[in-house]
């Protein structure tokens, strides 16, 4: 009886509209120097920011908090006169956390890149990631967070990447149909094709992508990076010089091989 | 007790670089600790000169952006073990360095018991300039026997009596030191270069080193050997002279003498 008019008429609507929420990004683990800095801005501003929901991003830390560390920070958030809706940056291991939190993870807030202006070919974008965060990586059993979707071309680049000149290509391949310098950077969260010299620092996968691979004609590189692992070349293999190359992750394992004709 | 050190000039291309990493490997050379930082962000060469550059991966930006440890960032030398490089960023620009950021890079090195940090800047007077010459107790600034570099030398001088810590202390000044590069004794001998006692009299202070030019500079920079191990050549004598003198010791100036010339050279020319 019950059960016929439950389906009559759910209980519930789902509707999805976009709301504007504050990215709160975190420097220090530290929850009590946090809870005095929420009540000095709500203090300042306590219309704008008493009560105010907030995404909590732990992405600049140099280590994830374990669930205890990361309860503790939103303990101080919410003590402090914010109220904490989940977690933003998306790596596997901070999505287990915001598992174990009961939180949801707001994989949208890409933490290193979105306030940049990253869409530009060439720009100043933040720091390389591979080197700022080696450990966010995701364990080879885990989904492909964000494999883009199959209709998303790569970004082309036919201009020569010069010495401290950066392209990154945001949620897709990049394709490079010129060389790539020293001290040059090309970034992708998908794969990296580079038709020409390789002699900069490229790196794959940049949001976690464990999939993704760094192919190039004439491999120089000084460092490669895929999904946050990464090598640098202090001396380049005999057997990989000025060859044609991939690059792929096995594992925990940054492999590199000659691609035979 | 750290000394931080500015290599400064001002003009581009006078030789700071290649200063700043003979300087340094000169002081680790007598065992002390010494890192030598790279202030030319967006255009680094400090680490081509010191041999390192396929070492690189975090860089004093990264540092400055608690994007990784001090620790992570400063690369060892492979010749003396109490050398250290923090090499600069090529992908951002000078306003990625901040005051407060060196001044912790700068803290920590002192904390982790350095003797030394040589901080080589870049040239012309702007924020990097500004940065890495603002902590110094001890400034070299380079110059060449030639008018526009003396110029700009003395626009640095005054800079260092007025724009850094010490200045704006009030108790204590910058010690200045003067180190003339690129001299060419014969080039003064026939007139065309400034003598040394005119750059002194100029500036009004005394050289603490003058390194000849010489064709072992730019062997050296292209092999990653900071010239001052290139002990054949008369420049790498003259930093290491220079060294000395930093440290205290009394040398006599060496190398600049035009060579007398021989019987032949007379007869036919030369």
């Amino acid at each position: 009886m019950r059960a016929t008019i439950a389906a009559a008429e759910p209980i519930l609507e789902l509707k999805f509209g976009q709301v504007g929420i504050a990215n709160l990004r975190l420097n220090l683990n530290d929850p009590a120097a946090l809870r005095d800095e929420i009540e000095q801005k709500v203090a300042a501003a306590p219309q704008l920011f008493a009560r105010a929901p907030v995404i909590l991003d732990l992405s600049r830390l140099p280590q994830l908090p374990d669930a205890a560390e990361a309860q503790a920070l939103l303990d101080a958030i919410r003590a402090g006169g914010m109220l904490p809706v989940g977690l933003s940056y998306s790596t596997t291991e901070n999505e287990l956390l915001a598992k174990e939190l009961g939180v949801p993870l707001l994989a949208k807030f890409r933490a290193v890149y979105e306030k940049q202006n990253a869409d530009e070919a060439v720009a100043s974008i933040a720091p390389a990631p591979a080197p700022s965060r080696p450990k966010a990586v995701p364990k080879a059993e885990a989904e492909p967070a964000r494999a883009p979707a199959a209709t998303v071309s790569g970004q082309r680049h036919d201009k020569a990447v010069r010495s401290g000149q950066q392209v990154y290509a945001r949620g897709r391949d990049l394709i490079v149909n010129a060389m790539v310098g020293n001290g040059a950077e090309v970034i992708a969260d998908g794969s990296i094709h580079i038709y020409g010299r390789l002699s900069g620092r490229a790196l794959a996968g940049a949001q976690g992508d464990a999939s993704a691979r760094i192919y190039c004609m004439d491999f120089q590189a000084e460092l490669i990076s895929i999904a946050g692992r990464y090598r640098v070349f202090e001396d380049l293999p005999k057997e990989l010089r000025g060859k044609p190359v991939q690059a792929w992750l096995d594992g925990e394992k940054l492999l590199i091989e000659a691609l035979v004709p | 007790m750290t000394e931080n050190i500015v290599v400064t000039s001002g003009k581009g291309g006078v030789g700071k670089t290649t200063t700043s990493a003979s300087i340094a490997v000169g002081l680790a050379k007598r065992g002390k600790k010494v890192a030598v930082i790279d202030f030319d962000v967006g255009l680094r060469n400090l680490d081509l000169i010191m041999g390192c550059e396929r070492r690189v991966v975090y860089d004093f930006v990264n540092v400055i952006h608690n994007e990784c440890t001090l620790k992570q960032a400063l690369i060892k030398d492979k010749r003396y073990e109490t050398l250290y490089v923090l090499a600069a960023s090529q992908t951002r620009d000078k306003d990625a360095l901040t005051q407060d950021g060196v001044q912790r890079v700068l803290e920590e090195l002192a904390a982790d018991g350095f003797d030394f940090v040589v901080c080589d800047s870049p040239a012309g007077i702007e924020k990097g300039a500004f940065l890495a010459m603002y902590f110094a107790d001890r400034a070299i600034v380079v110059v060449n026997p030639e008018v526009s570099s003396v110029r700009d030398s003395d626009r640095i001088l005054g800079l260092l009596s007025s724009k850094t810590r010490r200045a704006e202390a009030g108790n204590s000044k910058v010690q200045e030191h003067l180190l003339l590069t690129r001299y060419n004794p014969s080039r003064v001998a026939t007139g065309d270069m400034m003598s040394i006692s005119d750059v002194e009299e100029i500036l009004g202070i005394k050289v603490v080193g003058v390194i000849p030019e010489s064709e072992g500079v730019l062997a050296a920079s292209n092999s990653g050997v900071p010239v001052i191990l290139d002990e054949a050549s008369s420049a790498g004598q003259a930093y290491d002279d220079a060294v000395a003198r930093l440290l205290g010791d009394e040398r006599a100036l060496r190398f600049t003498e035009a060579p007398k010339k021989g019987f032949f050279s007379r007869v036919f020319g030369g």
